[in-house]
């Protein structure tokens, strides 16, 4: 007789929820582990949504400033040329200038980038405020509003402003991400919180942090992998969300995707280094579970979604 | 029991006889005001006697007319019979009865745990302790009976108490000549059992017959509290118990800072004489408190974890703190009461209970002991709230150890307005869901002072239960409560405003107080779901739990349960021990059996450490959420959170 290997069956099951308007995009909704086809359903692929800033960015790394540099700056073109050019599923607008330590721009400008954006693309829209718990409250809220019907994802909430975030998610219908440091239980508590305060369980997305390759990324794989483990092994309603990665920023961070080559000749060619960087670190979070993967480099998505086909979800 | 029954509640409730009206409307789950914590000055209590018999306090609070009406306060009236009592109006304040209802639910007999007393858990025992203190009447020597002043009493005391062959003390011996003269020959001796086969030692003499006054002191050294007791050796009877902080937190609130401390120079003295002073201050009490002389103290038995063990003996605790962990002694040798300065009679001994572990101590052992864990059949949880939370799980045939960091907040410790359980200290609140007014009771009922930790226990359920605090302790402002407010950048929730305190401020809760009561909580939660897991057992298994601690005289399960505490454990199964240290030391100063099974008890225990396993960290962060991450774990919990949103 042949071999047969065995299978496992899980009592739970990721919640799919639909995002945007014009072109919807669903996301979660498997019943099993990472690509594990021969056990399960996976309705939905690992969707990546791009990241759009709404200013110039400062600092990046030379290889995004040639492969992005024509549109960034502007942020309407920049999102039009994820949607048609570099096919992502979904635009993350990162609303970094609002941050108070920062540019510190106001609600009514965000307000209007947001706007402009919405009206510029027919994939999901997310949008994330500047990291700034205080701010991002007031954001978030005027975001939900001008962006009543578009189904956009608003986020992070945290701990500090998940009242105002959840009750602007509830008001004008969008969804929220939850963003917790790096630690199961506190992803579950604020999804707690949060559906307490009465918004629906499949409203709700858990952001539970990421770092990059090399900078502490097995931990992030751990607690990942153990929010889906307990979604689907323990049934674990709170844990059902499904799941974003905001990996670009970090990876782009980490010096090893930075440095140029002249700096750091030992290390190799620049241009495929931070590429790599960002696609290997994609690849883990995907592994262990991630359902939207944030990302940044034109060229990381494209490896992402070969590997993705290759994989044939 | 008589039955006090309130209208217009219609909620009825049986109380001790004496006990106040207060107290029964608490018991039966009914909210009357009453915010200077039963001492009869805020005059908000006031009710209406309708039926029977009682007996009332005069007070200022009310006229002449309306006791005539038959008004009398709540807190400072005493129940005496069956009695019928009407809470007027704008007493009960707020309309919404049926939250009244929901909320404030009876608390039955079981639910509110007291402290139990030693024969209540160990049983009966033999009095046999290590000490004797016997009289002799000695022949007076001369050249025919010439005999030498130690063989002449050795001769007596064979002869007239059948005492055989006994060592003694060098500083005895010195001084025996003149005692037997200065005393006529007349003369007490004291002596004690050797062990492990060695001979009595003598170890004191005393002019005439006090072999009726033999008695022992009783000591548990807690990192947060020291707690001493008197008790007569030849009759068991306690002759008072007193507490004090330990002087030492002073140089730290927790075991780590104390032995950071004692490793500076001249620190590990230091926190030696500021143990030594606060046990010498406890004896002077106590023997205030009951005229007993300082000579008849004859022995002390100490209980406390390894590190106050090794700072009270004055040795070296530094590689306690270090990697592996490993303290330089768990069986204390046993010592002369003069080399601790401890001032109680002179050649009276020190005996220690013995620990497990660094982080398992004399303390735990002494709490099994007293609470018969180790000869149980039933699967028990023994549960020591200190600053350090230490679990033991286990039976007759096997025991199961772990200690965690709780943090003093239990003993008030950490808490602006934390306290002792002494009087003065809050120990009952109830928060009326409806008006988020509080009502409150004190130990002792005088004005409120603080907040012992059987208070801060309700206050965190209440506040919960109520809404005016989230799962994560973090207050509601939009309430727009009065008592709710921000101040210094920080909210918190005034539970007795300053004119009704005893200490002439606010006495409030702030939001970092809860912090750190849930931080406590949590830990011992976690403590207790890390130990079931590393013997694979569900909390089902266990048969018995025994709670330690100094909460206060109460610790109501319902309200342990519902800030997360402890899992869902039913009430038959759970007993509040009160302080299973200082009884487990009691236990041995009158038993040398009980001496015996506190030894085999530490050679017994396994110790599991948890701060090299990895799930208890987790385990921890689940458990800071009120009442746990895991909800399904706390069915009847979450049945009341829902309910509450019903209202």
């Amino acid at each position: 007789m042949a071999f047969q290997a065995p299978l496992e069956s899980y009592s739970g099951k990721i919640r799919e929820i639909t995002l945007g308007s014009d072109t919807q995009v669903a996301v979660g909704g498997e019943n099993t582990l990472p690509f594990y086809t021969f056990e399960g359903n996976i309705p939905n692929r690992p969707r990546i949504a791009m990241e759009v800033y709404d200013t110039e960015p400062v600092g990046w790394a030379g290889e995004l400033k040639s492969a992005i540099g024509d549109v960034w700056g502007d942020p309407v073109a920049w999102a039009k040329k994820c949607e048609s050019e570099y096919g992502a599923d979904i635009v993350c607008l990162q609303l970094a200038s609002t941050d108070p330590n920062g540019a510190n721009r106001s609600v009514d400008e965000a307000v209007a980038t947001v706007k402009a954006v919405l009206e510029a693309v027919s994939i999901p829209v997310m949008v994330y405020g500047s990291g700034n718990a205080d701010k991002d409250g007031e954001i978030l809220k005027a975001v939900a509003e001008v962006a009543q019907g578009k189904n956009v994802v608003i986020g992070p909430a945290v701990e500090d402003n998940y009242k105002s975030v959840a009750a602007a998610a509830m008001g004008f219908g969008a969804k929220v991400a939850g963003e917790t440091p790096i630690d199961v239980n506190m992803a579950k508590q604020l999804n707690i919180l949060m559906s307490n305060l009465g918004v629906a369980v499949d409203s709700l997305l858990i952001d539970p942090s990421t770092g990059a390759l090399g900078y502490g990324l097995e931990y992030c794989f751990s607690v990942n992998e153990r929010i889906k483990l307990a979604a689907l092994t323990q049934n674990d309603n709170m844990l059902q969300s499904p799941t974003v990665s905001n990996l670009g920023r970090e990876v782009w961070k980490a010096k090893e995707a930075k440095i140029s080559q002249e700096d750091a000749p030992q290390w190799g060619d620049e241009k495929k280094r931070g590429i790599i960087w960002e696609t290997l670190t994609a690849i883990a979070v995907m592994m262990a579970g991630a359902d939207i993967l944030i990302m940044r480099h034109p060229e990381s998505v494209k490896l992402i979604k070969k590997t993705i086909a290759e994989f044939g979800v | 029991m008589p039955k006090v029954y309130f209208y217009p509640d219609n909620r009825g409730v049986k109380v001790e006889d004496g006990e106040n009206i207060l107290r029964a409307a608490v018991l039966a789950g009914v909210h009357i005001n009453a915010s200077c914590g039963g001492s009869g000055t805020c005059g908000k209590c006031r009710v209406a006697v309708e039926q029977g018999d009682v007996e009332a306090q005069d007070s200022a609070k009310l006229s002449a007319e309306q006791v005539a009406q038959g008004y009398a306060l709540a807190c400072t009236t005493a129940v005496r019979g069956d009695v019928e009592v009407r809470i007027p109006v704008e007493v009960q304040m707020g309309d919404s009865r049926a939250a009244l209802e929901r909320e404030h639910r009876a608390v039955t007999h079981g639910s509110v745990l007291t402290s139990k007393d030693l024969s209540e858990l160990f049983g009966d025992f033999d009095l046999d302790p290590v000490t004797h203190r016997v009289y002799v009447e000695l022949s007076v020597p001369s050249l025919e009976d010439n005999l030498s002043d130690l063989e002449r009493l050795k001769r007596e005391l064979t002869r007239v108490h059948g005492i055989g062959d006994f060592t003694v003390d060098l500083a005895c011996l010195k001084k025996m000549a003149t005692k037997l003269r200065e005393a006529d020959w007349k003369v007490t001796a004291t002596l004690m059992e050797g062990s492990n086969g060695e001979c009595p030692r003598l170890i004191r003499l005393d002019a005439g017959d006090r072999s009726g006054k033999h008695y022992g002191l009783a000591v548990d050294i807690g990192t947060t509290s020291v707690y001493a007791e008197l008790i007569n050796l030849n009759t068991r009877e306690s002759l008072g118990r007193v507490s004090e902080y330990n002087a030492q937190v002073s140089c730290g609130e927790d075991i780590i800072s104390r032995i950071v401390y004692s490793l500076k120079k001249d620190g590990l003295t230091r926190l030696q004489n500021l143990v030594t002073d606060t046990i010498n201050r406890l004896i002077g009490r106590l023997l205030e408190k009951s005229g007993v002389d300082r000579n008849d103290i004859v022995y002390m038995v100490a209980a406390g974890n390894t590190t106050m063990a090794h700072l009270f003996f004055g040795i070296n605790a530094r590689y306690i703190r270090e990697g592996p962990y490993i303290p330089t002694v768990n069986f204390m040798p046993t010592v002369r009461a003069a080399d601790l300065s401890i001032k109680i009679a002179e050649g009276a001994r020190v005996y220690y209970i013995p620990g497990r572990s660094s982080y398992v101590g004399g303390d735990i052992t002494s709490g099994l002991l007293a609470s018969g864990v180790y000869k149980a059949d039933k699967l028990t949880l023994y549960i020591d709230v200190g600053t350090n939370g230490e679990m033991v799980l286990g039976n007759s045939e096997w025991l199961l150890a772990c200690a965690c960091s709780a943090g003093p907040a239990f003993e008030g410790g950490s808490v602006k307005h934390g306290m002792r359980a002494v009087k003065g200290a809050i120990e009952t609140v109830r928060i009326n869901p409806d008006t988020l007014e509080p009502m409150i009771l004190t130990i002792g009922q005088i004005k409120p002072r603080g907040i012992c930790g059987s208070g801060l226990i309700d206050i965190l359920a209440e506040l919960f239960l109520t809404g005016v605090i989230n799962e994560k302790g973090k207050f509601d402002l939009e309430l727009g409560h009065p008592r709710i407010r921000e101040s210094g950048g920080q909210a918190e929730y005034v539970l007795v405003w300053a004119d009704e305190s005893a200490i002439g401020e606010d006495i409030e809760i702030t939001e970092v107080d809860l912090d750190n009561i849930t931080r406590t909580k949590g830990a011992i939660h976690a403590g207790i779901t890390t130990l079931l897991d590393s013997v694979q057992m569900p909390v089902e298994a266990i048969e018995q739990v025994l709670i330690a601690g100094g909460f206060g005289r109460y610790l109501e399960l319902d309200k342990a349960i519902t800030i997360g505490l402890l899992p869902e454990f039913t009430e038959d199964k759970v007993k509040y021990v009160g302080n299973g240290s200082l009884m487990g030391a009691h236990l041995v100063l009158l038993s040398q059996a009980a001496r015996s099974s506190a030894k085999e008890i530490a050679q017994k225990m396994t110790y599991l450490d948890l701060s090299t396993n990895p799930s208890f960290m987790d385990n921890y962060v689940s458990a800071l959420f009120l009442p746990h991450t895991d909800t399904n774990s706390f069915p009847s919990v979450m049945e009341r959170i829902k309910e509450r949103s019903r209202v």
